[in-house]
């Protein structure tokens, strides 16, 4: 397991875990961060990523990023 | 009759095409408002041809999880206002994470209909959606429409409106066997609520979730046991079960109706982002679209409107599209030429001019020029200077006065072409029609007129602004703007989302202000609020450009630094805010869905910059309106030798506004400023901060040392906005207490910059007193040392268990 951020992009990964409190975690997973889901990097700008989830775009901040688990 | 009334709610992901099919369906029959005690906005409309339908256009939402206002304000409503049916909007390009919202909607025992937005998308992207199918397996009507184009958006509402009258309650989703048996056992606890929310209330208990009403809420720990089995057996929490749950569920309906062609590659709108939030290019590229978006609205089109506006239409009056303006030019530069640019005048002026008479070169400019306009502002500017030179020996002002005095025949503007008269004038000749006394006709003309016009001056510069903003919001650019400058304002304690109202802040405040909305984290979004209006505004631009041109000679640094002047103090404040107790903990993490890019409708466009717009000219007809009167009164009532009364020749010294200002003016003693003048613009500025270009017009800044006039500058551009905005942060802030707290913190600022301003640099030239440079330093060290103090715990949660 790896966090997101180091992903390389273009890859489509499956989320293995996802961290934080309950509350962070069910924002991501309203955004469709699910385990199991996949996801793939589009691009990077300092450590802030943009990611298409589920087909929609999201950017989320480094933050988060190292709390998804890939 | 209320109770033959329909109400259907609309409800959908942000960046669904939601406003824009609830503008579809309402037109212009909108009321907006607040939900009650939260800072969300609530619009309600009747749908076209039904005036018996209301459609409540819910907040653009993910789910009805209970974390954000948005989501709360949402379920409330679905859940105590009993809506009559759902009308239940999904992005057809991104039907999964879409749906994800609308299986819990099915869940509220409410009639829904899903409409697909942009299935026509879809199929041009050689995808295939089959909504039969997709109806069949959420167990309601699926319409397909385009909110763009409208097609399909009729039929979307009557098929809501008519399952709606039906009573055609949806059906939930059916989860996994032990879940499901989990949630019928949770039922069987619940005795007093209504039937059709039964399964809500059940989902809702067995997810923990912590914003369910009392009586439900106390049977939380009767249901502990069931929700701990089923804990045990997935090994994992209840929520993450609930949502795994929906999220496997639409992956098998969606199996078989939704083939998807061009999976995993990248589409247009990636690669546009490539480019534009590419780690390099990204801030030219903003700083060029901004530019561009300044350009036009500050120095081409909206200048031109404003000039219209403030000289034309709330002037003298205007030429109808310009027919005859340059016949009048013509004939008045000929007029100039042949009485007030004598060879006396012209010889006098060059002796100025040769003496190094301040001005004199710029009014020989305009002469030689043969232009009268600049004639005239050379002369407004400086006339006094060759008055005052020595014992008046370049003086012009006698051939001028008599020139351009009362009985002079000077070519009249409606002689000429299409001339139409301003409202002033036209106010002045009704008024005079019918005999109006004079303390009427002043507070009219003078007054509201004048006061008001002022403000609206800025209107279509203001609308023109937001016209763009609109554009670069609606097209998807500044969501990602907020994704590029994150990283950077992360380091001062704001988030990316905090640019977004002080981009919109560089127009007017009190939309700037309202943008803040979108920050979801309380504690983010006061201090967004706090800090956006230290960016000067539109209306903070002819003040930076009076002081400019008549202290610094027209320098060319001095408008640039009143910028970085307003982003040091939003970043100081950042900071040293984010160090108090109050502010304490890290800026909520980064996450907002990026729109893919696509041209916005012109509708959507025009609505959003009227609505800005409007809310600033509702401002201008009832703070401003009232503060204009009152700041006229001031200045017309007064000592005329000695005796009270009114008076409208009266000199500023003499009125009460005059005498208030001199009452106060001690305050600004140490900044520099302790004029009545630069006392009272101060205070006008309350009103509108280009009132104080009002003031100053006719001040004499021979008062002002260069340094104390960019001290005021620094103080009117920092301290407390106008009342518009401050009303803005009041409705924000939603609290009375963080409103003065917001205020009196920007004053203070402002009052410590200006004097830290004027003391040094008085320092420096060798002018200063040491005990004020004294002060200074210690204000200095004290702002060093807030800044790089230590990081106070996050201790709000600690306490908010405790």
């Amino acid at each position: 397991m790896m966090p997101l951020t180091i992903a390389d992009r273009g890859v489509e990964y499956t989320i293995r875990k996802i961290g934080g409190n309950s509350e962070v975690r069910q924002h991501l997973a309203d955004l469709g961060f699910v385990v199991g889901g996949n996801v793939s990097v589009i691009n990077e700008v300092n450590g802030n990523l943009i990611v298409n989830v589920k087909e929609s775009r999201v950017a989320i901040g480094k933050e988060l990023a190292t709390r998804i688990m890939i | 009759m209320a109770d033959s009334k329909i109400t259907i709610a609309l409800a959908g992901n942000p960046n669904s095409g939601k406003t824009t099919l609830f503008n579809a369906l309402t037109g212009s029959n909108q009321f907006v408002g607040n939900w009650p005690g939260v800072t969300v906005e609530k619009k309600e409309g009747r749908l076209k041809g039904h005036k018996d339908v209301m459609i409540e256009d819910l907040p653009g939402i993910y789910s009805l999880s209970p974390y954000t206002t948005e989501e709360v304000v949402s379920r409330n409503f679905l859940v105590d206002e009993n809506p009559d049916g759902i009308l239940n909007i999904v992005d057809g390009t991104n039907l999964e994470r879409n749906l994800y919202l609308t299986t819990q909607l099915l869940e509220l025992g409410i009639p829904v209909v899903v409409a697909v937005n942009m299935a026509d998308l879809i199929e041009k992207n050689g995808d295939k959606i089959d909504l039969k199918k997709l109806s069949k397996e959420l167990g309601v009507e699926v319409i397909s429409i385009s909110a763009l184009k409208g097609t399909g958006i009729m039929e979307a509402a009557e098929a809501a409106l008519k399952a709606a009258e039906a009573k055609k309650n949806a059906k939930p989703i059916k989860f996994a066997k032990d879940v499901e048996g989990a949630l019928t056992d949770i039922e069987g606890l619940l005795g007093g609520v209504p039937a059709h929310l039964k399964r809500w209330f059940a989902v809702k208990l067995f997810e923990r979730d912590d914003k369910l009403p009392e009586n439900v809420a106390a049977l939380a720990p009767k249901a502990e046991e069931i929700i701990t089995k089923i804990e045990n057996a997935h090994d994992d929490d209840s929520e993450s079960i609930i949502t795994n749950e929906r999220y496997e569920w639409i992956a098998s309906a969606l199996k078989g109706t939704y083939g998807k062609k061009g999976a995993g590659e990248l589409s247009v709108s990636d690669k546009i982002d490539k480019i534009v939030t590419n780690r390099w290019l990204a801030l030219p590229i903003f700083f060029c679209v901004m530019w561009l978006v300044y350009y036009v609205s500050v120095t081409t089109v909206g200048t031109f409107v404003t000039d219209w506006t403030n000289d034309g239409l709330f002037g003298d009056g205007y030429y109808l599209f310009g027919n005859g303006r340059e016949e009048y030019t013509e004939a008045m530069n000929e007029y100039y030429a042949a009485n007030v640019w004598t060879d006396e005048v012209t010889a006098n002026v060059q002796k100025a001019a040769d003496a190094g008479i301040t001005g004199a070169d710029e009014i020989l400019a305009a002469i030689e020029d043969g232009d009268y306009e600049a004639f005239d502002e050379a002369y407004g500017f400086y006339g006094a200077e060759l008055d005052e030179k020595a014992d008046g020996a370049y003086s012009i002002s006698d051939t001028v006065d008599t020139a351009l005095g009362e009985d002079a025949e000077l070519p009249a503007n409606e002689d000429y072409g299409n001339w139409v008269p301003g409202v002033p004038v036209l106010v002045e000749n009704l008024l005079d029609a019918i005999n109006c006394n004079d303390f009427l006709k002043s507070l009219i003309l003078d007054g509201i007129i004048a006061g008001v016009g002022a403000v609206l001056g800025f209107v279509p510069q203001m609308f023109v602004l937001f016209a763009f903003l609109a554009f670069l919001e609606s097209c998807g650019y500044m969501a990602r703007i907020a994704f590029v400058m994150d990283r950077i304002f992360r380091k001062f304690g704001l988030s990316g989302k905090s640019f977004i109202p002080v981009l919109i802040g560089t127009g007017c405040g009190v939309p700037g202000v309202m943008a803040s909305r979108t920050i979801e984290n309380e504690r983010d979004r006061r201090m967004t609020i706090m800090t956006t209006t230290f960016i000067p505004c539109g209306a903070k631009l002819p003040i930076i450009a009076l002081i400019t041109s008549a202290l610094f000679k027209g320098a060319s640094w001095v408008a640039p630094s009143a910028y970085f002047l307003g982003i040091g103090a939003i970043i100081i404040s950042g900071i040293i805010l984010k160090k108090t107790k109050m502010f304490a903990g890290d800026p909520a993490p980064f996450v907002m869905e990026l729109p893919a890019y696509h041209w916005p409708t012109v509708g959507n466009i025009l609505r959003s910059m009227w609505e800005r717009g409007w809310s600033f000219i509702k401002k201008a007809g009832s703070i401003i309106l009232l503060s204009s009167i009152v700041i006229w009164a001031g200045s017309t009532f007064g000592w005329t030798d000695g005796a009270f009364g009114w008076n409208p020749d009266l000199e500023l010294e003499d009125s009460v506004l005059g005498a208030f200002g001199n009452g106060i003016k001690w305050i600004f003693a140490p900044l520099g400023f302790d004029d009545i003048k630069a006392t009272i613009a101060t205070v006008m500025g309350l009103v509108a901060k280009e009132e104080v270009v009002g003031v100053f017009g006719v001040l004499d800044f021979e008062g002002l040392t260069a340094l104390a006039g960019y001290a005021f500058l620094a103080f009117n551009l920092l301290c407390a906005p106008c009342f518009a905005a401050i009303g803005a942060i009041k409705r924000e802030m939603n609290s009375a207490k963080w409103t003065w707290f917001a205020i009196g913190y920007q004053c203070l600022l402002a009052y410590v910059v200006a004097f830290i301003i004027f003391q040094l640099g008085s320092l420096v030239t060798g002018a200063g007193n040491i005990f004020g440079g004294i002060i200074a330093i210690a204000l200095v060290a004290g702002i060093i040392w807030l800044l790089v103090r230590p990081y106070k715990e996050a201790t709000t949660l600690q306490t908010a268990k405790a």
